[in-house]
Parts: structure tokens; sequence; C-alpha cells
């Protein structure tokens, strides 16, 4: 495992993180008091936000952070979700997904991001400031922490801090306004004073907020910072607090706790504030003196060699003595579990294990003494008598004469406090071990493995086919009957297994056709808006299965259609009214599976189209002769939108209107084989009908020959395969044509087409084969010699200089070696 | 070989602290959230049990206090100590981790020297525990 692979991971599951924070954004908007979606919400930017944690990205983090803070408050009630959160948090997410893809391809975001960071984070952070704690005083105190609301100017408390003499810090004048009592009861605890900047509240900052929740908080003292001005001149957007606490978590956590306004709090370990004692600490617990014994029989060999180990033991010892305090913290509480008891036990033996104290050893084995199942008071005596004195060999074998540096409160300097840095990127891997697999319930994979994998199960498959004709070499060459039939009955297995095996893969490969809805609803919701129209999406068969490559070319044309909806299709409220329609439209995204193919229906309950408006438009654009828009039905008018250089609006639009237009979403689904039809009906609404493959891995085809040769058909294309007698084919001027079920055919010849030296062929019948093939809304019969059978094959793209050549989709290879050539029959005619 | 199990629900918080632990020279394992922890830990052999829970606070399912709760009434496992790693925007939590029968606290995300010689302290591995202490910031 490297630093690449936990980035490609962090990249993975941000992307992940996106889409449904995207999705859940939306669901809130609709219901924005589910406690259930707001937590899901949360949680999906508390993970993202963490994840940019461990990597040094900071405008990432920065957006991320806001957005969780905003959403953190949302989710506890104290602040409303309202549209305008929603589109600051949905901008921060693009930012975020931008990002994203930054990293994904530079791996670093550049500096030019920082700007933007900022503002999008001032923005989410605009929302947090909501109702401004203008009225401190008033506010109830919080459940866990008195709170005292007392000005500065007239503290009471007289008494100095009880352990400040002699100084090594001087205490500060503000700690008088902590209770003497609380400053005994927590002698290495923390105090703080943070005095917000008067325009914070500008910055979305909330002192109150972040005062209240300083981590294991005691004590929070509300003070003003100036005297109050009389209340008709008073500034309520100007903060004039002067918050002071004690808290009794580690200092680390109290000064990370107020990380981003450092500069407006102070932080003091009351431990600083004591003198260093030559000796010994004056520990407010017993403390076990060391005996020599033990100095001299319990050495540690790794303590007395490592190189810089003076520092790294002293950090060691600092460490475990924190932790070891945490642990006796652990026990003093109230109703603790057996579990909890047994835990601090061994952890406290891990702790005297770890350190290798001189009084280590000594102190193990009482504590393993201790009876099974001591009381948590029992334990927690047993922890504050034995509380190691923080000698260690390292410094003990050099330093037994003068054992100074033995205070570990003096290794609590404020300064100390920045703690632990964030987003330090992990070291290069020394050796990879321990890692036993964790199973996952779901595992995801490159797609181009997939791909691969694919590809080798279609050389497979042709590869099978050989069998076959091997078979009948035995048979007919070698005059092998006994051989041939065994290859035959091992054809049979190994074309079952390719089979299956081909089917799961393509299973693999398959996506619901959700994924690509899921973007439908914030489109429609931002495009709506901004046209200020009133329309509701509603989403079918979301489930509905194709191949990633199906769904994701997909993607672009649906958003082209759907934005055609809101563009002209769906009327402002007003206009819609007057239509006897309700004032908000609706767009209906359906997508179900008939067959092997995939139908996806956009309908709206818009304008519809104008047939007369599309003739006049072909016209003015040329597109058309006038005689001949004249001559079109209504339904093959409004075909007209699919020409390329069709636009209907007048002006161009932010949205629509650049002459882009229907012919791209054509040109898009034709290219994966698909075909796209328009139906609509002036005044009601438009319907839009996608029909799309399933799998674009195998192609479907039908073998026909001319000249002698054999060439493939895609299925898709193909209406129907018929007999024509010569007699009913009409001959005007170049032109043939003949007449099928009522509808007048025009026939083109595929020798001609394809210029081989050769006329199709008649049957003894006199009959011609005609292949019924489909361009768009109109039929073309290509004659041919002869049908063969279909077949489904893997479609290869012709490479290089015959990629040229537009009138062949590509080649496929045949099971007895031979090369197909696939016709594209809509550029052959 | 000492066994920790990292309940997470990010993915890459996951891959991360299994690294650093792993590099460390511990096994790791992971779960998704507190229920999978608790099935995985219920079929683990009783001969290697984990000998430490690094856990996430905020995850679906189960969240890392429930878990540890649930931990600490275990018939079999109670006794192994608890590592919560979880981000400061709910660092009142520190108190409601402690109450839950967490043994430390650490704020994400940590360096890994931190993590590893907090995890190196209350498994009581000596060697590693030094070697972390090295990247410290003192």
């Amino acid at each position: 495992m490297n630093q690449t692979e936990l980035l490609d991971q962090f990249i993975l599951e941000a992307r992940d993180c996106l889409e449904q924070i995207g999705q859940r954004l939306l669901e809130v908007e609709k219901s924005p008091t589910d406690a259930e979606l707001l937590n899901d919400l949360f949680r999906l930017v508390h993970t993202l936000k963490g994840n940019c944690g461990l990597f040094e990205f900071k405008p990432l983090e920065r957006v991320v952070h806001a957005g969780e803070d905003l959403l953190d408050r949302v989710r506890n009630g104290t602040l409303g979700y309202s549209n305008d959160m929603a589109d600051a948090l949905l901008d921060a997410m693009d930012f975020t997904a931008q990002m994203i893809d930054e990293i994904e391809q530079t791996g670093a975001i550049s500096s030019a991001a920082e700007g933007r960071s900022q503002a999008l984070a001032t923005a989410l952070r605009a929302h947090l400031a909501g109702p401004a704690p203008t009225a401190v005083a008033t506010q109830s105190a919080p459940a866990d922490a008195p709170v005292t609301a007392t000005a500065a100017a007239t503290t009471a408390a007289t008494t100095t801090a009880p352990a400040a003499t002699p100084h090594v810090t001087p205490a500060p004048a503000w700690m008088d306004r902590i209770p003497t009592t609380l400053l005994e009861r927590f002698p290495d605890a923390v105090v703080w004073r943070y005095r917000p900047e008067p325009e914070c509240f500008f910055k979305g900052e909330d002192p109150w907020l972040l005062s209240r929740q300083v981590p294991a908080l005691k004590h929070l003292d509300v003070g003003t910072q100036g005297a109050w001005p009389p209340v008709e001149e008073a500034d309520c957007y100007q903060c004039n607090l002067d918050l002071v606490g004690l808290s009794d978590a580690p200092i680390a956590y109290v000064s990370d706790h107020f990380r981003c306004v450092p500069e407006q709090v102070e932080v003091i370990a009351l431990s600083a504030l004591r003198p260093a004692p030559p000796v010994a600490a004056p520990a407010p617990v017993p403390v076990a003196t060391t005996t020599p014994a033990a100095v001299a029989t319990t050495v540690a060999p790794t303590l007395s060699v490592a190189p810089g180990g003076g520092q790294a033991a002293a950090n060691l010892r600092k460490r475990a003595l924190q932790m070891w305090d945490d642990q006796i913290a652990l026990l003093s509480r109230s109703g603790i579990a057996p579990g909890t008891v047994a835990a601090v036990r061994l952890s406290l033996q891990g702790l005297l294990r770890a350190t290798a104290d001189d009084s280590a050893a000594l102190h193990l084995t009482t504590l393993l003494a201790l009876p099974a199942n001591a009381s948590a008071a029992a334990v927690g005596q047993w922890a504050a008598q034995h509380r190691p004195t923080g000698e260690a060999h390292g410094d003990a074998s050099n330093a037994t004469d003068h054992p100074d540096g033995l205070d570990v409160h003096a290794d609590h300097p404020a300064s100390d406090g920045s703690g632990l840095p964030p987003g330090t990127p992990p070291d290069a891997a020394r050796r990879s071990s321990g890692d036993d697999g964790g199973h996952q319930k779901v595992l995801k994979v490159g797609q181009e493995k997939i791909d691969r994998l694919m590809d080798l199960i279609g050389e497979m498959v042709v590869a099978k086919n050989a069998l076959p004709y091997l078979a009948q070499r035995a048979e007919t060459h070698f005059q092998q009957r006994e051989l041939a039939r065994e290859i035959k009955a091992q054809y049979a297995v190994i074309n079952r297994i390719a089979e299956d095996m081909q089917h799961a893969i393509m299973q693999v490969r398959m996506l619901p056709v959700g994924t690509v809805f899921q973007r439908f609803g914030r489109l429609v919701r931002d495009i709506s808006r901004k046209l200020g129209k009133e329309v509701e999406l509603v989403v079918e068969g979301e489930d509905t299965e194709a191949d990633k490559n199906v769904i994701e070319s997909l993607a672009d044309p649906l958003i082209h259609i759907i934005r055609n909806s809101l563009d002209h299709g769906i009327e402002l409220p007003e206009a819609r009214r007057k239509a006897g329609k309700p004032a908000h439209g609706t767009i209906r995204v359906a997508a179900r599976q008939e067959s092997d193919r995939v139908v996806i229906e956009i309908d709206d309950d818009g304008a519809g189209v104008d047939p007369n408006r599309i003739r006049r438009k072909a016209i003015e654009r040329g597109l058309i002769p006038e005689d001949k828009a004249a001559t079109l039905t209504d339904t093959e008018a409004v075909q007209l939108i699919f020409l390329p250089g069709f636009s209907t609006a007048d002006t161009i639009s932010d949205l629509s209107g650049r002459g882009v237009g229907m012919d791209v979403v054509r040109t898009a689904v034709e290219r994966i084989n698909g075909h796209v039809e328009l139906s609509s009906q002036f005044g009601k609404g438009t319907r839009l009908r996608l029909s799309l493959p399933l799998s674009m891995a195998v192609t479907n085809v039908m073998i026909i020959e001319a000249g002698g040769r054999r060439f493939g058909v895609p299925m898709d294309l193909i209406v129907e395969t018929v007999r024509v007698h010569a007699d009913d084919i009409h001959h005007f001027k170049q032109a043939q044509t003949t007449v099928l079920r009522g509808r007048i055919v025009p026939l083109r010849a595929l020798h001609g087409l394809l210029a081989l030296d050769d006329t199709p062929h008649l049957n003894e019948e006199g009959e011609h084969a005609v292949l019924v093939v489909r361009f768009g809304s109109e039929n073309v019969g290509l004659l041919v010699d002869q049908f063969h059978g279909a077949t489904d094959i893997i479609l290869k793209p012709l490479e290089g200089v015959l990629a040229g050549l537009t009138g062949f989709a590509g080649t496929a290879l045949m099971g007895d070696g031979s090369v197909l050539m696939v016709l594209n029959p809509k550029e052959l005619v | 070989m000492n066994r920790v199990l990292v309940i997470d629900d990010a993915a890459t918080v996951r891959m991360y602290h299994r690294k650093i632990l792993g590099d460390a020279g511990w096994q790791t394992d992971e779960a998704i959230n507190g229920l999978e922890a608790l099935e995985k830990l219920n079929n683990q052999p009783p001969e290697t049990p984990f000998d430490l829970y690094v856990v996430d606070i905020n995850m679906p399912k189960m969240d890392g206090y429930t878990f540890v709760r649930e931990l600490r009434r275990h018939p079999s496992a109670m006794q192994a100590p608890v590592m919560m790693v979880s981000t400061e925007a709910q660092s009142q939590d520190t108190s409601v981790a402690f109450d839950a029968g967490a043994n430390c606290y650490l704020v994400k995300p940590a360096k890994p020297q931190e993590l590893v010689l907090t995890a190196a302290l209350l498994l009581g591995d000596a060697a590693v525990a030094l070697k972390a202490a090295e990247g410290v910031r003192a």
C-alpha cells in the first residue's frame, strides 16, 4: 500500500460522498424536517471532511468544514434549512467536485482555488450567523457547566489562584473570574479566555456556541470587553463579549478547539502556573517513591541505546502520563461498566509495559495482584497511588544524580497547545504487514480492469468457435469420427461456460439508469428557478439496468432533452394558468426494459411543438425548400427539429438555442446504436422516446450475402426481411421502388452501394432478397443475394486508414477464423 | 502479534489507519460500523481476540459510543482497550466517549506517530512506542 493508493481511495470515496450529498440536499429541500435524512447528510459531509483532513487540501477542507458546521446546526435544530442555504451548499459541493477532479489530474490543488474556497466558506458561514447571540446573558446555561454572567469590571472574587506562588508563568488577572474551588478541584485543568473581535459575527463566528462546546467544560464565565453602551445606541451586531472558562480536557484539545480564532484566545494549563520543583512534583496524588533497586535491575536495552532516545523517551513518558490520568478520570465516572474497569486495568498494564519505567515492573506486579473483581474505586485508588513519576531509563541512566526535568507538569507550557497538527500525510510504507484482508461487501474495481476482462472473454468466445471447425476437420480430413465427437462434446461444455462467463461480466458492467437520473433533480431545480418556472420532476424506473457505456453516453443527450423541455416546453406559470393547466409543469422521465432494449421516455406537459412554426423556421434557415415544407404532415414536420442547425428559439438564451439542438441528441443516441423518436401534441406536451441497446459489448447482426461475400448488418436497424418478385419492382429513372404493406419503399442494390462487380441475384422463383432497414422514420430496402442467420459478435471498430471507411461499422472475427465486415447502412445509402 | 480492529465508515480513513498501524507491526482488520464490528468480534476465535479497537464516533447503523458501550458489556471481549478517533466537530464528545468506556480520545486526523504512540502505549509495546515517540512533537 502506498500514498497513491490512499489518494485514489480518497478520490473514489469523495466522489461517492459528493454524489450522495447532492442527492440528499435535494431530498432535504423536499422534507427539511426529516431528522434521519439530515443526519445522513451530515454524516456524509462529515466523512468527506474527515477524509480531506488526511491530506493537506486546505481549500477543500475549509469549504467542506464550513458545510459540516452548517449542517450540524441544521441537524441540531438550531438553524432552519432554507433554499439559499441549499444554494450555498450545492455551490460548495460543486467546488469540491472540481477540486477532486483537479486532485485526480494533478495530485494537488492549485493556489488559484484559495480565493474561491474562502469565498464559499464565508458564504456558508454567513448562514451560520443566523440568530446572532446578541443577548447572551439571558441565554440558558449548558447543563454541564455552571455559568455566571458577571461583568468583568464587577468581578468579586479577590482570591488569587491557589497554586500560583511562586509563578512560573504569572497567573493572568482574568483567572479571578474562575472560582477558587474549581481551580483546586481541577489542578491539571486548562483555563482559557476568549475575546472575540467586534466584527466576528460577520465572519460567521459564534463565540457563545464555540465557548459552550469547549471539550470537558467545567466553568464558563461571560463578561464584557467594555461597558455596554446605552440600549438605544448599542449596535447589536458588534460583539462585546469576554469569555473565560475552565476545562478538564488536555490543553491540546482546547487549543485545537479554538484553532479558528487563535489570536483572540489565551489558553493556559494550570500546571504551567506552578513552579518546577527541584526533586519531586507536587502531584495531586501521593506518588510512590521509586526504589533505587528497580533502577538497577530493570534496564530496557532499547531505551538506553536508541538514538535521540532522551527526547523520544521524554515524549513517550509525557504522553503515557496524560493517558494514565485519563484512565484515572475514566474510573472516577459514575456507573461505569465492569468492562471499562477491566479495560482500564489492561490499559494501565500497557502503559506500564510501554514506558518501561523503572518502577513499572514493581507496579505491574501490584496491579496484577489486585483482585480480578476489584471495583472501579479500588483500581482508581491504585492508579492514583502508583502514578509513574515520569522517570525513565533513557534519562535515568545518565541523569540519576541530577534528576531534574522530572516534573511532568512543567512539560505543559501553553505554547505546547497546538497538539495534534492535522493533515500530515503518512510516511512511505516501511513494510506492509498485518493486512489480513478484512472482507468488504462491495468491491470497487477500475473500469479498465473490467474492460480487459470483457476483451478477453470476447477473444475466448471467438476462439471457442474454432472448435466445431476443428471437429469437422478431424472427421473429414483425418477420418477421426470418434475424436470429432469428443471435440464436439467438449465444445458444448466450453460454449456453455463461455456464455455464462460473458453474461456474468456483462452483469458487472450493468448500472441502473438512476445513476444518470440523479443529476436531473439538481438540473431541473436550478434551471426552473432561473427561468421562474415551476416544474416538478417525476422519475420512474430508475432501477432499470444497462451497460455502463450506454448509461454514460446517455447523460448528455438526456440533459439536453430536459433543458429543452424546461426552456421551450414548460410555460411560465401565468401562461399555464391561462391555458387551463396547473401552474407547475411536470417533466416525467421513465425508463423500462423492452426485450433487449432500454426505453427511456421523457414527457412534459408543456406547450408542445407547433408544426407550423417548425415549418416556418426550417424554411427560414434554408433547411428545406418551401414547397416541400407544405407537403409535410404535422408528424413529419415535427421531425424536422432533428435536422442539424435547427433552433426555434428567437433569442438565444443561456440554456438552449445556440443552434446545437436535437440533432446532437440524435447523433449521440445513434452512436450507441439507439434511436430517438419525438411525438408532440401542440398545446398539450411533448414526448421523446429513446430506445437503446442493453449492452454495447455484444452486437447482434444478421449475416447477408452479396456478390459472393458475406456482410453483417446490425439487427437493431433491420425492420424485416422479405422476398420481392422482380415484377413487383418499379423502375423510375434510376430509382427502384416497391410497395410493402401499403407503403412505398425505395430499393437500393447493395452491390451498387459497395461497388461490387455483380448484380443482385434472383432465386428460382424469380424473387429478390430484400432487407428492409430503418433510417430514422423512413425505411429503405436493400437488395442482397441471400440471407443467413443472425449471430452475436464482438464488434471491433475499424482502425488506422480503414477508420475513414464510414460505410462499415467495424469488423468481427468469426469462429472459423474469417473476418466479417459489418455494414453501417446509414452511411452507405 | 497484537490485533487491532479499525472501525470507521470512511474507507479512506480505514485505509489510512490500517496502513499506519500495520506498518507499526500489528495485524489489522476493519469494520464499517459498530454493528459490523460487533459481528466481527463475535466471530473471532477466542484465542485471537482483538487487542485494541480504534473507533470512529459518527457512523451509520451503530455509532462509536454504542459500540463501546456494547463492547464493555461483552462477556468475553469487554476488557480490550478502546481508542476513539473522531473529528473536533463533536469535541464535546470527549466526555461522552469516556462515559461510554473509551480509554482515550484522539482528534482526527491524527498524525501517524501520534496514532502509533497511543496505540503502542495501550498495547504495552515498548519498542514501537519509543520509535513513534521520536516523531511526536514535544
